[in-house]
């Protein structure tokens, strides 16, 4: 995965329970870890958390989207797609947040970013060399 | 074929055999969260990120500090597989 090259961790967050993103991690053989966030919890702390009006609802279970099967909850909420960097500081130095779901950033955009960020100033912190 | 194409296509597909009233709810739906105000409060850059632990495909705590003590992290929150 690309990602690595830049010594960055590529995680991925969701409401789903665990069972569901183990199945999903092995179906798309994915190599990241996805952690599960039960009820939106952490989404909540991200600002990204929203709840999904009746109408919608309804729709979704007409088209049998079983979005509280997955998560394990009747809240029906959802986190917005959001990709974040944060620095070894904990510090977000990107954030790509759209509340429109059919939208997505590129992939090479997060690259891009992730490029452009100074990390030099991290190398120096850890080992006290410039690599 | 850049993801931004493949979404489009996707969402023509979609449109061409969706039924018009469940687009219709869909769309407005989003429309409702753009207008609610919800982007004034996400985090920004700049912002420390929230700390949490969280669950992994093995039932394991995983912690961002402790992701963190590696070097930068990508996050992606994701909704899910259905």
């Amino acid at each position: 995965m690309q990602f690595k090259e830049k010594g960055a961790i590529l995680v991925a967050v969701s409401p789903q329970l665990v069972t569901y993103n183990k199945a999903m991690k092995e179906e798309k053989n994915l190599s990241f870890e996805i952690l599960s966030d039960p009820g939106n919890q952490i989404a909540e702390k991200y600002g990204i958390k929203y709840e999904m009006p009746e109408d919608l609802i309804k729709v979704y279970k007409q088209f049998g989207l079983k979005v509280d099967e997955h998560n394990g909850d009747d809240s029906w909420t959802l986190p917005m797609p959001a990709r974040l960097i944060i620095d070894p500081k904990g510090i977000i130095r990107y954030a790509e947040i759209n509340p429109d779901y059919t939208e997505r950033p590129e992939p090479e955009d997060t690259m891009a970013a992730l490029r452009e960020i100074n990390w030099v100033q991290f190398v120096q912190h850890k080992s006290g060399k410039i690599h | 074929m850049s993801l931004k194409d493949k979404l489009d296509r996707l969402k023509e597909g979609f449109k061409s055999k969706a039924p018009q009233d469940a687009q219709e709810i869909m769309h407005r739906a989003t429309k409702n969260l753009k207008n609610s105000g919800i982007m004034d409060h996400v985090v920004k850059v700049g912002d420390k990120a929230p700390d949490f632990t969280l669950k992994n495909t093995e039932g394991q705590d995983l912690g961002l500090h402790t992701l963190l003590s590696d070097g930068p992290v990508v996050l992606i929150f994701y909704r899910g597989k259905w």
